[in-house]
């Protein structure tokens, strides 16, 4: 059955033919992941501590800058086409409340950055298995991480998806997820504990670390570890979509 | 019943007042033509008729209710609209952009296909719209518009863009639906483009609403000049002085704004003079003359 909300997410989905976004999608983590083990591979060397190591390498950067910055560019290619030509004006006059026009944007952008998870996924195990010849599989708790990180994108995804929604410029919220992407790696870094998931950037950033021991991670996968990012994840999408809707409900059209 | 009703419509951004006071009445089943000059305010009252526009004083209701930002989702499922610069993602076909407006309004593929055969969009269905001429763009906008079958349809210079047989055809849809019962307010700053469509006119200038009313009200309400035919103009103007602006007009003196007394005594006065007068008459005037005169002199 199609409900007007369920008929706008797949209008969304509709604009994502031909989009660029496919693109980031499946090559930012595979050059993320590649490159991190690049000098390894090229120097005959093995990985330490075998699956761990390399999702270290791989997963613990990619959620300090590429993945904040991927949410950024995906966000900004979403809302590109809204801000061309009459777009505004029809969107505007259009019977679909704005508050579903807010959810089926960061929901799309938060989707993309979910089939991202998925590309790094099969990239870490297909690197593991074919570069390096590991033996077994991936550990269960990674699989379980990457589940939470489909969670964790939200927030990025709504906040940048707010962003991009209200300025027209394209690099404008890119280089605020730059500024937000190293604002939580340096709070992260200072291991203040739970506080720093008020910033969304942080809270993707932090899913990415749990269970790897760094950045004042224990190096278990605990329930409150994860708790705590899918509450702020939950807590923060919130607050970005109420805002987002707000502000399209009170401004003008002025195209 | 009127379609659209506005009270004191105003807006102003800053200290700059874009549209004053406008009482705007657009009765239901008509083509309204809102004619006006580039900056008049066209599109800002038609933004503020769809709430894309908050308007800074005044009302608006449209079929009987109040358009406001609380009940704008609502109504906004019985107006269709094109607005400045035609819709369309670029990056999509013609058809793909239809099928989003149709799952995002819940509409049925015969209501789509009516929409793109009264514009005859058929045949462009399949191209991406980043390569369609203007002309095709509006066709398109005004397809997305029509398709969710509007009470009231509000078009901003729909036929710009289009070759004279387009403006023809998009004319005759406009009649076409209003024929139907649809309310059509279509804007433009070219008299002609609307003329032979509408039947209630609204005339803006510099954010004021100078005229409002039928073909009849519009021809009546303006003056046209006074032809006095004499074998000598030039006489006739010296006896009249500087009591009215007249001027020699080939064989005739031509006077502008002048009613039927001033007339009386004008002949009066030059017959009295001794100037031979042979031929007392009305300019024949064109609507566009009209609406000239309207826009230019800012005056009614
Ligand atoms: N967002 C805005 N900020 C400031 N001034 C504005 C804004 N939008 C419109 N205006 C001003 O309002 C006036 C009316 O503009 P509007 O676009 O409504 O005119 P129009 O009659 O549609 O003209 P055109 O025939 O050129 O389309 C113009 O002087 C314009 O500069
Ligand atoms: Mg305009």
């Amino acid at each position: 059955m199609t409900t007007p909300f369920s008929a706008a997410l797949g209008a969304e989905l509709t604009k994502l033919r031909r989009s660029l976004s496919w693109s980031v999608v499946v090559l930012l983590p595979v050059v993320v992941v590649l490159a991190g083990s690049f000098t390894t591979v090229v120097s005959g060397q093995q990985l330490a501590d075998g699956w761990h190591t390399l999702w270290l390498r791989s997963v613990v950067f990619y959620g300090l800058l590429p993945l904040p910055l991927g949410l950024g560019i995906l966000a900004s290619l979403a809302w590109r086409p809204e801000h061309r030509g009459g777009s505004w004006n029809a969107l505007m006059s259009s019977p679909v409340p704005s508050l579903y026009v807010v959810l089926a944007k960061t929901l799309v952008v938060a989707l993309l950055g979910a089939v991202m998870q998925l590309v790094l996924l099969v990239t870490v195990v297909l690197t593991g298995k074919l570069l390096f010849g590991l033996a077994g599989m991936l550990p269960g708790r990674y699989l379980v991480i990457t589940v939470l990180l489909v969670v964790a994108v939200l927030p990025v995804a709504g906040v940048q998806s707010a962003l991009s929604m209200a300025v027209r410029s394209f690099a404008t919220p890119v280089a605020v997820a730059l500024v937000g992407a190293g604002t939580a790696a340096v709070l992260l870094a200072a291991e203040l504990g739970g506080v720093v998931l008020v910033l969304p950037w942080a809270v993707t950033a932090r899913a990415t670390q749990l269970a790897t021991g760094t950045f004042g991670d224990s190096g278990e996968l605990t329930a409150g570890g994860a708790a705590a990012v899918v509450v702020a994840g939950a807590l923060l999408t919130l607050l970005a979509v109420a805002l987002a809707t707000r502000y399209l409900e009170r401004r003008d059209v002025h195209t | 019943m009127d379609t659209v009703t506005t009270t004191g419509l105003t807006k102003s951004y800053g200290r700059q007042v874009v549209v004053q006071g406008l009482d705007l009445r657009v009765p239901e089943g008509c083509v309204y033509g809102f004619l006006g000059p580039n900056g008049s305010g066209k599109s800002t009252t038609m933004k503020m008729l769809l709430s894309l526009v908050r308007p800074t004083a005044g009302e608006v209701l449209v079929l009987g209710e109040p358009m406001n930002r609380s009940t704008r989702r609502r109504q906004l499922a019985r107006i269709g609209s094109l607005i400045e610069s035609p819709p369309g993602y670029g990056h999509l076909t013609g058809g793909e952009n239809l099928r989003l407006v149709q799952r995002s309004l819940g509409l049925d593929e015969a209501q789509v296909d009516r929409a793109v055969r009264s514009v005859r969009l058929e045949e462009q269905l399949d191209k991406k719209v980043a390569h369609y001429s203007l002309g095709m763009k509006q066709r398109l906008g005004i397809a997305m518009a029509l398709a969710r079958e509007p009470r009231l349809l509000v078009l901003d210079e729909p036929t710009n863009g289009l070759d004279p047989a387009g403006i023809e055809e998009i004319r005759e849809l406009l009649r076409r639906l209003a024929g139907r019962g649809v309310t059509v307010m279509v804007s433009s700053h070219l008299l002609g483009e609307v003329d032979k469509a509408a039947d209630v006119f609204g005339i803006l200038s510099a954010g004021r609403l100078l005229f409002q009313g039928s073909r009849e009200q519009l021809f009546a309400a303006a003056v046209p000049d006074l032809l006095i035919d004499t074998s000598d103009p030039h006489r006739a103007r010296a006896v009249l002085d500087d009591r009215v602006a007249a001027r020699v007009d080939g064989g005739s003196l031509r006077i502008p704004g002048i009613d039927d007394q001033g007339t009386a005594r004008v002949v009066a006065d030059l017959v009295g003079a001794g100037a031979p007068v042979y031929g007392v008459r009305r300019e024949e005037q064109s609507l566009e003359d009209v609406f000239m005169d309207l826009t230019r002199g800012g005056r009614l």
